[in-house]
């Protein structure tokens, strides 16, 4: 019998004890993406596992390399991951800031801001898309009202409207993420650093660029990698508003990946989008984690 | 370089009167010292002088000037805080040179300046590291080195030497005086440790709940407490205090302690009637004569080689049970039924032996029991 909390064996105890969960995210994370991988390298319509299998083959990263669809999909999610995550991150830094502050009602704005994180994407979106409709919705109402515009925008059939209109849901609905991170990151900052710099001379612009921004890099840092993420899987939001259209313009990787898997039932090439995707967003949080890592040490 | 002046200044948080009535006036070049119990009111008044927190009432001038409605930039100070409050993203020579660049200073000015800080706090190998690559001592000059680097007409520091080990803490300690004394700039210090404020002041400010008890140099303090607080308080181990009677023979007053009858240098009409509270320094006692004092047995001796502190019991009917609420919980190896005696001799001490212990004249303090205040 060996006895597992002796110091020469604790290390075998933690192993067994690891040894679950190792295999079930074995199962559910690296299976998946293998067979994905398999999938992808395959000329295959409708995958079956466990089925005949079709010899592997380049050919659908051959057609997504030469398709206007894919780099067409790789331009729409880069414009929405810039547009997305820089209007989340300032609208979240400015919100963050403000509820910092000691003032009366303080919870209740925090409670405020954090409001449209809890709302479940779908339902959110629907009732976005409610307000967005171009017949009965408010916003076009209420913008003929003030008389900004003459006519109603029609926010699914222009495209530049549509993807407008996504990027908005997508930042009402992310900001609240970047606020609650950036708060916990301002609160982990010494008042002392404040005060400190106050006695150096700094005015309140210095002390957020020499001492705020600094501090909150890391921070900042992990959450636009965080946003950029969401940004490259988010699919509800999307797919409720526009279904990716129109023509295109809203169709993002992740549109593109169950298009062509589940709509066009071309699973190899929906696979190899999302492979290409992985590899993307694998690459993307290595530099920016990294990155901002780096800046603090 | 400047003179600094507390005219009536008052703080209040909402019903709470965190400082009352401070009034102080410190001479170019002084170090001051603010001391006290935690929760005594020291930081917040040196913070009141940084500007880092508003006056309710009064004001306050630094060199003359009324900086009472200025922000702690303008004040031309500078100050040390007891985490340092290094910035932890800046190398060590931005952090040095932080108040300058604030300031507008060309870049090759602060570059000088701060070479020259470095040089005398000797951290010029270090300039180019983060603070979190800095032992607690080097991370305590940096903080120092922005101070001295600004050349401004105060240094406030907030129990700067907290954080340090107590071998470090000793070191430094004269390393500041040293630097005070060189740069001859004035200096507010704030700590909690008397044997920081005697070392250190050339001027020292007790504080107790907001209120000033008594301001002198350390020997004043020592040696003329103006009341029970301040002699309980200055001094490792403070005061002895006993209960006593208030005795006039032959037109001079005289006190008993146990067996021994203690003549008292203050006139007779200065003194209460009945009862007065006494007070003695544990070395100021008198241990082991063969005749006169009184003859106690020893409960505790803590030896530290040739020093030695002796515990024994106030004799029947002079302990003094309320006062440990006046003195504060600071000096807790003792209560209030117990005295010390401190003596440096190469006599050997044992637990429970008996000796005599006597009150030399001319050292016994005498208190008001109503009002605490010395009588002299």
């Amino acid at each position: 019998m060996i006895d597992f909390s002796s110091p020469r064996h604790r290390a075998k105890f933690g192993y067994l004890l690891l040894a679950p969960a190792v295999l079930m995210m074995a199962l559910i994370i690296i299976y998946p993406i293998l067979l994905s991988v398999d999938i992808s390298l395959q000329d295959v319509r409708i995958a079956r596992v466990g089925g005949d299998r079709e010899p592997w083959t380049l050919e659908n990263y051959d057609w997504l390399v030469r398709s206007g669809e894919f780099w067409n999909a790789v331009w729409v999610t880069a414009k929405m991951v810039l547009t997305v995550g820089g209007i989340s991150l300032a609208i979240g830094l400015a919100t963050a800031l403000l509820v910092n502050q000691k003032f009366r009602g303080r919870a209740l704005a925090r409670l405020f801001v954090a409001l449209p994180w809890a709302v479940p994407e779908v339902v959110a979106t629907v009732i976005w898309a409610w307000m967005l409709d171009s017949s009965f919705g408010v916003v076009n109402w209420a913008l003929l009202k003030v008389g900004l515009i003459g006519a109603p925008i029609q926010f699914a059939s222009n495209a530049t409207a549509a993807f407008f209109a996504v990027c908005f849901v997508m930042i009402w609905k992310g900001y609240p993420l970047v606020s609650i991170m950036l708060l916990a990151g301002l609160q982990s900052i010494p008042e002392e650093q404040y005060q400190a710099a106050r006695v150096d001379g700094a005015n309140v612009w210095q002390r957020f660029l020499f001492i705020t921004l600094p501090s909150l890099a890391p921070v900042i840092g992990v959450t636009a990698v965080m946003t950029t993420l969401w940004v490259f899987r988010d699919f509800a939001i999307i797919y409720v508003l526009t279904q990716g259209g129109p023509i295109g313009s809203t169709t993002t990787l992740s549109i593109l990946t169950f298009e062509q898997s589940f709509s066009f039932f071309r699973m190899g090439q929906g696979a190899a989008v999302g492979v290409v995707t992985l590899v993307i967003c694998a690459f993307i949080s290595r530099a920016l984690v990294g990155r901002f890592a780096n800046s603090v040490h | 370089m400047a003179t600094i002046d507390f005219d009536n200044v008052q703080k209040s948080y909402g019903e709470v009167h965190a400082i009352r009535d401070f009034t102080l006036h410190v001479e170019d070049g002084d170090f001051c010292v603010f001391v006290g119990p935690s929760g005594c009111g020291k930081s917040t008044a040196l913070k009141m002088l940084a500007g880092l927190e508003a006056t309710s009432a009064g004001s306050i001038s630094i060199g003359g000037r009324d900086v009472t409605e200025l922000g702690p930039g303008k004040r031309d100070i500078a100050m040390v805080f007891q985490n340092y409050a290094l910035y932890p993203h800046m190398s060590v020579r931005s952090n040095i040179g932080f108040g300058l660049k604030m300031r507008g200073q060309d870049k090759a000015d602060i570059n000088r300046r701060v070479e020259a800080a470095a040089e005398t706090l000797e951290l010029t190998s270090y300039l180019d590291r983060r603070p979190r690559a800095l032992s607690g001592g080097q991370r305590q000059r940096v903080a120092l080195g922005r101070a001295i680097v600004r050349e401004p007409s105060a240094f406030l520091m907030d129990e700067p030497l907290s954080n340090l080990d107590a071998k470090l803490r000793v070191q430094t300690r004269s390393e500041i005086v040293n630097l005070q004394k060189r740069l001859g700039v004035t200096t507010i210090y704030v700590t909690h440790d008397q044997v920081e404020a005697l070392t250190m002041a050339s001027k020292i400010v007790v504080m107790r709940g907001g209120v000033i008890q008594q301001i002198g140099s350390p020997d004043t303090l020592f040696a003329e407490p103006a009341n029970i607080f301040v002699a309980g308080f200055i001094g490792s181990p403070g005061m002895n205090f006993f209960r006593g009677p208030v005795e006039i023979e032959n037109g001079r007053a005289q006190t008993r302690f146990g067996e021994q009858v203690v003549p008292l240098s203050v006139s007779p009409d200065r003194l209460p009637r009945g009862e007065a509270i006494f007070g003695i320094r544990p070395e100021h006692l008198k241990i082991g004569g063969e005749t006169g004092g009184t003859p106690v047995s020893l409960g505790l001796v803590e030896s530290l080689g040739t020093e030695k502190i002796l515990h024994f019991p106030t004799p029947e009917g002079q302990a003094i049970h309320s006062l440990q609420k006046v003195i504060g919980s600071d000096d807790a190896a003792r209560d209030s039924t117990t005295m010390l005696a401190r003596v440096i001799d190469d006599r050997r001490y044992s637990d429970g032996e008996h000796v005599r212990v006597a009150l030399p004249e001319g050292k016994v303090h005498v208190f008001d029991p109503e009002t605490q205040k010395a009588l002299s």
